[in-house]
């Protein structure tokens, strides 16, 4: 069951689970596209997540008391149809290497893994973005097999260069430019994914799925990938 | 045309209300630190209420216009100077071609509002003029650049009644509207977080306000990460809060105890670190209320 709560003085959270679950993320964006076709001018801002979405309202054209009635209204008629066939499938090369995942040799020796096997299977799987955020074209994708999931790092790198794949629990991401973060780094993609180059800003879209591939050191470099 | 950056300060960015409609991409709001100087900015100037105008933080800049421009500056005391020479804040100027308008250090406040009538013209980046650090998006001001803006003439002079200019030195208690996982918190965890008086840390910026204070045990810390609003207040694995500001992350998965109304969020924008603050509660009601009088008043229609 759906559950409302105050976010702010101009936004509610509605929850639809409370655990996470890969039919939410669309369920949860074409719930979006609804509430913002029904109130163009009432929602400024909308912010789905794993399971919830943050809805900002137009403070000068409805109260809380009033907007929360509309939601609820809206969720009580709300029907998803699921449209499998509308998932867009990514692919990322990734150069899973030692200069490029920091943390790769500390895993491979807690998992007591070899590299290959390593990354067959972090290559193997098709991955579900949940979620955007952290950081623009930030994408959260799951599931992480089990067997190479790991905590985030105690304390956080200061830097991260673009383009850097990390690891946390049973979640994957692709750092899209410099920054900083406690994630497991694996390997990383030559692909530019900042927004200097401003279509990147729709390159993940919640529900879609990516898969990651191996290259050599020699395609990462040849692809424009730094070291 | 436009103001030549000579001294390019600690951090001065162009900010707007707001980068609003990219939640979804991951941006964050942005926009102004301290929404109550920024719209007396624009309203003296006769301005939209979401013109551009420079957020000067702790100063060190210095400009020279190479036009004639009308500008109002509000916000801190940061030793505001024309030619060299103490100038007038919270009501319009007139500056000519040549003029230099310095900033050097905190007097009172941390962030001073230089706008310029019908706004800065600068870049406009999805949707909106903010400069994002921490997203790449824009950057600071370098010495030598250009800032782009129109010509005008001071046609009615309009100022800020002088009983109305803030007091950025006062003691601030910021409400807390009791949002998000509030009622998780327990009594005592609840007691112990509006009983005490927490101090604001260095590690403080456009992202977040980081107090120092007595730590809130928490059972669980971790959550499912949901959408941030701004203002809300996450209780950290290490007990001590941290209430997000403009250029805070979309989503996040620390528990949230409240979230500052925020027009208290405007006045702990003046405020320098190791200053003390507390928290008290307010109804949605009442804020909702008082914001929407703000808004009226400025005529915001965000």
């Amino acid at each position: 069951m759906h559950k409302i709560v105050l976010a702010g003085e101009h936004s509610l959270l509605i929850y639809f689970s409370k655990k996470i679950d890969p039919n939410l993320p669309k369920k949860i964006s074409n719930f979006a596209e609804q509430l913002i076709a029904k109130f163009p001018s009432l929602v400024i801002d909308l912010t789905p997540s794993h399971t919830s979405l943050l809805v900002s309202y137009n403070l000068n054209l409805t109260t809380y008391q009033q907007f929360l009635k509309q939601v609820e209204q809206c969720l009580n008629t709300f029907e998803y149809k699921s449209n499998h066939a509308a998932s867009i499938l990514l692919s990322i090369p990734v150069y899973y290497g030692f200069e490029t995942g920091f943390d790769l040799e500390r895993l491979l020796a807690e998992k007591q893994l070899d590299l290959n096997t390593f990354i067959d299977i972090h290559s193997s799987v098709k991955y579900l973005v949940y979620a955007i955020g952290f950081s623009p074209v930030f994408a959260f994708l799951g599931e992480v097999d089990s067997r190479i999931r790991a905590p985030r790092l105690v304390t956080p790198r200061i830097k991260i260069p673009a383009g850097s794949i990390g690891i946390a629990q049973s979640q994957t991401a692709i750092y899209p430019i410099d920054s900083s973060g406690g994630w497991n780094i694996i390997g990383r993609t030559p692909i530019d994914l900042s927004l200097n180059n401003p279509s990147n800003i729709d390159k993940f879209k919640i529900g879609d799925l990516v898969k990651f591939y191996p290259i050599s050191k020699n395609e990462y470099v040849k692809r424009g990938g730094k070291l | 045309m436009s103001f030549k950056v000579i001294k390019s300060g600690f951090l001065a960015t162009i900010q707007d209300y707001g980068r609003f409609n990219h939640a979804k991409h991951g941006m964050s709001r942005c926009g102004v630190m301290d929404e109550h100087a920024y719209s007396w900015a624009n309203y003296l100037l006769n301005n939209v209420f979401d013109d551009a105008v420079l957020e000067i933080s702790f100063g060190a800049v210095e400009l020279e216009a190479q036009l004639d421009v009308l500008i109002v500056v509000t916000g801190a005391d940061l030793d505001f100077k024309i030619n060299h020479k103490p100038a007038t804040m919270w009501r319009s100027v007139q500056v000519h071609k040549g003029d230099t308008l310095s900033w050097a250090i905190p007097k009172s406040g941390i962030r001073a509002y230089l706008a310029v009538k019908n706004g800065f013209d600068t870049k406009t980046l999805f949707g909106s003029k903010s400069v994002n650090l921490r997203e790449h998006i824009g950057a600071k001001i370098s010495q030598g650049e250009l800032l782009n803006c129109v010509e005008s003439f001071d046609t009615n002079e309009r100022l800020m009644p002088i009983q109305y200019i803030p007091n950025y030195n006062k003691d601030i208690t910021l409400r807390l509207l009791p949002s998000y996982q509030f009622n998780e918190f327990s009594m005592s965890q609840r007691d112990l977080f509006f009983n005490q008086t927490y101090q604001i840390t260095n590690a403080s910026d456009r992202t977040g306000c980081r107090l120092q204070g007595m730590p809130i045990i928490l059972k669980h810390t971790k959550m499912i990460s949901e959408g941030l609003s701004y203002g809300s207040v996450e209780i950290t694995t290490d007990g001590l809060p941290i209430i997000l500001l403009k250029d805070a992350p979309t989503i996040g998965g620390y528990p949230k105890i409240g979230t500052v109304f925020s027009l208290d969020l405007a006045k702990l924008a003046q405020k320098q670190p190791n200053t003390q603050l507390r928290f008290e509660l307010i109804n949605i009601n009442e804020a909702q209320e008082k914001r929407t009088v703000f808004n009226q008043f400025f005529e915001i229609f965000a």
